[in-house]
């Protein structure tokens, strides 16, 4: 009787360990397979490039020709040809669903060259030729009777049905509306780029310093226990009051280099102070892991601190400082709410440090964040910090599997 | 004979034990002196006083004078980093830093400030020949010091201390991590060495005590029972606990 509730005992425990971990797996799993799906269709070179807004253009055409074109030769499947006015196209479908028809061919002599701009403005009557990679919104047309009609994806169409009705319907062209394609994350990687190198730029030097201080000057002092407890703290610090401290404390310091609002400078002072305790405690480790005999052995020949820590110490330590620093760049990559207040959540096509932008963490907060979420958008982004943050991880095993090298 | 280090009323205090108990003795110039004495007897300790290692001990105060070239090394007003290449120091472990043999010798004249190559090249090549290393290193100076053999390693070591032109070696049991092949090296090195440098080395081997040493000194508990020339310490000991711990009576 004992011994079987004492079975029995062990069996519910055991399974639900087993319970356990397997729901745990089963989630993490469920989150990369639904991340994937989604968003896994959206990833290309072309958008890794592309600009995240649209630029859309009201274009004029000239005279209409009689000219007739014809199609050069492997212009691939799925693609139609204008004889008529001497370009081609195709159907795609953009990251936010949208059905477009893409222009993939324009012919050297095709009137949309010469297109002009119709906006009322300063470069009304100015050239602006179509451009191959964008795509048609609307033509408007006019046929034998004189009537205009609308083609082009506004009114549904697809590439072909689009083709058609211009070869066949129109006399002239009255007005094209064309637009650029958008959701590409150029901008936000660039910024993300911009705001890795500044924060380590700022926090790196600062950090490893300090590191230096605690572990080798100050070693015995009474007042570093405080310090490091300071530090520590730091790192329970909710990123939210790190963003609310740079708007607050930091702005002045970018409004003296001429920033206005947010910045991408804003945000890496800012994701700096975030930075510190990471790379202040990876170095201290680091630094603990020098064997003493080599600062006695530097002190001995008659180098001073400084040269023993310059030239002994801190080479030594370089794996331990790497793991910190890779580290750091997964954090830069991965926050969000400091950088809300700072650098701002507008997406930026063409961030500069004194202008604000968006890394890739807050450009999934804006697209998620608009009238209508691009959930697909959200998710290719994801993959791609994973992806970063997977390298990441796999170089710190890689820098503290070399720290452990025995001298 | 002239006279390298002379002490006088030297106590030294690890916060608050009494480490090293009023030592007056005097180091002979160009002689080898051996320290003996059980573990924890404070052998060490007064070796590193001679090149002021025991500054990074926090809460270590030493009372007493230390005379090197008739200064008291122990003012405050003495250059440290200038006592160190004077006093030179070989560890017991060999510990070579993690760059090429070249900059290991180098290390100490470069953090001097010395640059000019040829120079260096020909202190890096006398050293190394003093310490009986060249003729098995002069083709890989560049390679990186651990691909050597840790008798080989020590000897880089004592190669390295000797680019500074000390006038004084200070060896703490430089062969208890050695095979005793390496050993005797080191032991017919020290031998060499005497004729330009004054020797004061650590060991806790007697063997080693008699056959490289002129003087030894005999610790206890922090305080010196006998000093004497080597021959007559071992075979008249002066006091009854030398003998007993020569004899292997204790220790």
């Amino acid at each position: 009787m004992n011994l079987k509730k004492r079975i029995l005992k062990d069996r519910l425990l055991n399974g639900m360990t087993y319970l356990s971990s397997g729901i745990s797996v089963l989630v993490l799993s469920l989150i990369f397979v639904f991340i994937f799906s989604k968003g896994f269709s959206t990833l290309n070179w072309r958008w890794f490039t592309n600009d995240y807004w649209s630029v859309n253009s009201s274009l004029a055409f000239p005279e209409p020709s009689t000219n007739t074109f014809t199609a050069p030769a492997n212009l691939g499947s799925n693609v139609s040809f204008s004889t008529r006015y001497g370009f081609a196209v195709k159907d795609m479908v953009d990251e936010a669903n949208q059905k477009l028809i893409l222009i993939v061919y324009i012919d050297p002599a095709s009137p949309l060259n010469q297109t002009t701009v119709l906006t009322p403005g300063a470069t009304f009557g100015k050239a602006q030729p179509i451009m191959i990679n964008e795509t048609i919104q609307k033509f408007t047309i006019m046929d034998q009777t004189g009537i205009s009609h609308s083609s082009g994806a506004i009114i549904k169409q697809s590439a072909a049905e689009f083709i058609n009705t211009l070869d066949t319907q129109s006399v002239s062209i009255k007005s094209a509306y064309v637009q650029t394609i958008g959701g590409g994350i150029r901008g936000s990687l660039i910024a993300t780029l911009l705001l890795i190198l500044v924060s380590l730029l700022i926090a790196m030097p600062i950090g490893i310093m300090s590191a230096i201080y605690l572990n080798e000057y100050a070693q015995f002092s009474k007042v570093t226990p405080w310090i490091r407890s300071s530090i520590e703290l730091l790192t329970g610090v909710p990123s939210i009051i790190f963003g609310l401290m740079g708007m607050l404390v930091l702005y002045p310091i970018t409004a003296k280099f001429g920033a206005k609002g947010t910045s991408v400078l804003l945000g890496a002072l800012t994701l700096s102070i975030v930075l510190l305790p990471t790379i202040i405690r990876s170095t201290e480790e680091s630094l603990k892991t020098v064997p003493d005999h080599f600062r006695s052995a530097s002190l001995s020949l008659g180098a001073n601190m400084s040269q023993t820590i310059f030239k002994i110490v801190l080479p030594s330590a370089i794996p331990g400082i790497m793991t910190g620093v890779l580290l750091s760049i997964g954090r830069i990559i991965g926050e969000s709410a400091a950088l809300i207040y700072t650098m701002g959540t507008f997406v930026n096509d063409n961030p500069k440090l004194l202008s604000g932008g968006t890394s890739l963490a807050v450009q999934i907060w804006s697209v998620m964040g608009g009238e209508v979420p691009n959930f697909q958008l959200a998710s290719a982004i994801s993959i791609v910090i994973l992806a970063i943050v997977l390298i990441l991880n796999v170089s710190v095993k890689f820098f503290a599997a070399k720290l452990r090298k025995t001298w | 004979m002239e006279n390298a280090f002379e002490i006088k009323n030297l106590n030294l205090f690890y916060s608050s034990n009494h480490a090293l108990k009023n030592i007056n003795m005097e180091i002979r110039k160009n002689s080898v002196t051996a320290f003996i004495g059980p573990s924890g007897c404070g052998k060490s300790t007064l070796l590193r006083c001679f090149n002021r290692m025991n500054d990074l001990i926090p809460d270590c105060k030493i009372d007493g004078t230390i005379l090197l070239d008739d200064q008291d090394i122990n003012q405050k007003n003495v250059n440290v980093v200038d006592l160190r290449t004077k006093v030179g120091m070989v560890f017991q472990k060999p510990n070579p830093f993690p760059m090429s043999i070249f900059d290991n010798v180098a290390y100490g004249l470069r953090c001097q400030g010395m640059t000019d190559k040829t120079q260096l090249k020909a202190i890096v090549e006398e050293s190394l020949k003093k310490a009986a290393l060249w003729g098995e290193v002069k083709d890989r100076l560049s390679e990186n010091a651990y691909k050597l053999s840790g008798g080989q390693q020590q000897r880089l070591c004592i190669a390295r201390a000797i680019a500074m032109a000390p006038e004084v070696i200070l060896m703490d049991e430089p062969t208890s991590a050695l095979d005793p092949i390496a050993t005797a090296k080191i032991e017919e090195l020290i031998q060499d060495l005497k004729r330009e440098y004054t020797i004061v080395i650590v060991t806790h081997s007697m063997q080693q005590a008699t056959r490289v040493s002129d003087d030894t000194a005999f610790f206890l508990l922090g305080e010196v029972i006998e000093k004497n020339d080597t021959k007559t310490l071992f075979h008249v000991p002066s006091d009854k606990r030398t003998e007993d711990y020569i004899t292997g009576r204790f220790g």
